[in-house]
């Protein structure tokens, strides 16, 4: 078994595939009309292309526990998921430039430096640099 | 401050109060970083620390999970990726990153990413082709 795909649900797929490739810096790499205007719609890392891709589901409009789930956890701040980063600090402040919302700012935890972002589409995501 | 915020500042407060762990362990992950194509002993890594090799393993894996020769070897992997992509040979990968011989280096590749030094620079240069 490979990881090849995970999932993150957003609530507008045009929203989120703008985000992830203008703000984000991923790469889009499948996008396949699956009916009802819903895309099989992926972004991979621009440096590992052939790594695993993100699937960007609109599961929250079509599932209501899945939107249920997800905006429990966007109320308590907690991310769907990560991203690893080479410098959390330089990541924030490019974003902040770019208008990204944090709820958390750069902070060291240990052995990592976090901080945690809106990405609009009804997620919180962590950046995660290793220390 | 978000419910998750106040997590993470609680549990700092609990699992990474030891400044000195800490310091010790940041330290030794940065030296792998910067020394990872030479042969790294866990004795040499705690004499850089002054620490017992004993406990600096323990510490180690306590705050990152795995053996500093695990990370190390990831790191190995992790470059090797990274040379063959841009066209370096293997046995050239093999020799800069510091391996005995290019058929130790294959085996440990092969187990580590699944498939062999060679594959993965042709499957790394059919994709930039596209």
């Amino acid at each position: 078994m490979k990881v090849k795909v995970i999932s993150i649900p957003v609530l507008d797929q045009e929203k989120a595939l703008q985000f992830y490739t203008e703000k984000l810096g991923f790469v889009k790499k499948i996008d396949l009309p699956v009916g009802g205007g819903n895309r099989w719609l992926t972004v991979v890392s621009k440096d590992e292309q052939d790594g695993p891709e993100i699937l960007l589901e609109p599961a929250p409009n079509h599932f209501e526990p899945a939107k249920v789930y997800q905006k429990a956890l966007f109320d308590a701040g907690i991310p769907w998921t990560q991203f690893n980063v080479d410098d959390t600090q330089q990541e924030y402040e490019r974003m902040l430039n770019l208008g990204v919302e944090f709820s958390v700012t750069p902070t060291e935890m240990g052995t990592v430096k976090v901080a945690v972002f809106n990405d609009n589409c009804g997620n919180n995501i962590q950046l995660v640099q290793m220390l | 401050m978000t419910y998750y915020h106040q997590e993470i500042t609680r549990i700092e407060k609990i699992c990474y109060s030891n400044k000195r762990h800490l310091e010790t362990v940041i330290g030794i992950r940065h030296y792998i970083n910067n020394n990872f194509d030479k042969e790294l002993s866990l004795c040499l890594l705690s004499n850089i620390k002054f620490t017992s090799k004993f406990h600096l393993l323990r510490l180690f894996k306590r705050y990152y999970g795995q053996t500093p020769k695990q990370y190390h070897i990831d790191r190995r992997i992790q470059q090797a990726k990274l040379l063959l992509s841009k066209g370096t040979t293997v046995t050239e990968t093999c020799y800069d990153l510091g391996f005995d011989s290019p058929s130790s280096f294959s085996t440990l590749f092969k187990s580590r990413v699944g498939i062999t030094p060679t594959e993965f620079q042709k499957r790394a240069t059919f994709t930039k082709s596209l």
